[in-house]
């Protein structure tokens, strides 16, 4: 059943319900849909508030450890006060007072396999965004199992990639990637990338879940700020692929 | 017949470490296309086996493993080095 909305939070939306926007019916949608992003960190940070700005009901974001400084040129979810504190909660804070209509829950770790399973089974969309293919591998699985679009957004440097998985329909994260590439700890990362492809991620969250427009899905979008350009490619399934391959859902 | 280069992604943030393009034979494929370009890049941005591949925005695979489509003139090769960072 779809949520109605006050005439407050008619108010609040009146900006993005319109020509070239949201119809009402998707503000609605929005309203009852639940988002699960992991990380909260440079990417999920601005997706998570991009989400919660727009209106979905329920957003969880699961982040552990606490902040530290060189998160502060990319993490817009903390700030100096925050260092050496614990993120999720601190994170999750910010975002409800940036919209009180939406639910916002922390999760103070990086979900398991079982976990991320579970919370895939309670939301509508998946926004992946890990520092490692591990974890977006075990995002990717969830996704896959609980039937629920997965949105993946990855950075290096000035340039990022976003890919929008939907399950049986579309190319998965295991498509792409056969094997996981080398894992990097310190990955070198400039905060404008990071805000602008977690911003993207979000758009397409919020078009899938609303209705609204064509999502990239079955594509990926690679933005190169360094060399300021963008490219589009239509990913394949692979019949053989160990994580979809099974898997085939109407369009 | 010539094919334009994009890498992009993990360690390729500076375009002058690859060509803008590669002079090819009119019957080439992804795969010499691919032997050219390793030939021409220095030692160390070597590309990774797990390197996505598309040509003119169609993903055909890796470079460890991918359809070995034939080329056409004015196609653009892009190679994405993949990135988890988050």
């Amino acid at each position: 059943m779809t949520a109605e909305l006050s005439s407050e939070e008619l108010l609040r939306y009146s900006r993005q319900i319109g020509s070239g926007v949201l119809s009402r019916e998707g503000q609605r949608q929005l309203k009852s849909s639940s988002a699960l992003v992991t990380r909260a960190g440079g990417m999920g940070g601005p997706a998570a508030l991009s989400l919660v700005m727009a209106g979905i009901g329920r957003v969880i974001i699961a982040h552990g450890g606490e902040m530290t400084v060189p998160d502060l040129n990319r993490q817009i979810l903390g700030c100096e006060q925050l260092i050496g504190q614990p993120r999720a909660a601190n994170f999750a804070r910010y975002l409800r007072s940036m919209n009180k209509h939406v639910v916002v829950e922390a999760i103070d770790h990086e979900p398991d396999e079982a976990e991320s399973a579970e919370l895939a089974r309670q939301v509508n969309i998946i926004l992946s965004c890990p520092p490692t293919f591990e974890e977006r591998m075990r995002l990717n699985r969830a996704a896959l199992a609980a039937g629920v679009p997965l949105v993946d957004a990855a950075q290096w440097g000035a340039m990022g990639t976003l890919v929008v998985v939907q399950p049986g329909r579309t190319a998965c994260l295991r498509c792409i990637y056969p094997s996981d590439p080398p894992f990097e700890e310190m990955f070198p990362v400039i905060g404008a990338i990071s805000t602008t492809i977690g911003s993207l991620a979000a758009l397409e969250a919020i078009k899938i879940l609303s209705g609204m427009g064509r999502p990239l899905s079955g594509r990926m979008l690679m933005l190169d700020g360094h060399q300021g350009q963008v490219s589009l490619v239509d990913l394949r399934r692979d019949p053989r692929c160990p994580g979809c391959g099974d898997i085939n859902r109407e369009p | 017949m010539k094919v334009r280069v994009v890498i992009v992604g993990r360690g390729y943030s500076d375009g002058s470490v690859y060509p803008e393009s590669l002079a090819l034979p009119e019957d080439a494929t992804v795969e010499h296309a691919l032997i050219e370009l390793a030939a021409l890049l220095p030692v160390e941005s070597a590309l990774s086996a797990t390197c996505l591949v598309a040509v003119s925005g169609r993903h055909v695979g890796t470079i460890g493993r991918h359809d070995n489509t034939s080329l056409r003139d004015g196609d653009e090769l892009v190679v994405l080095a993949p990135v988890a960072g988050g």
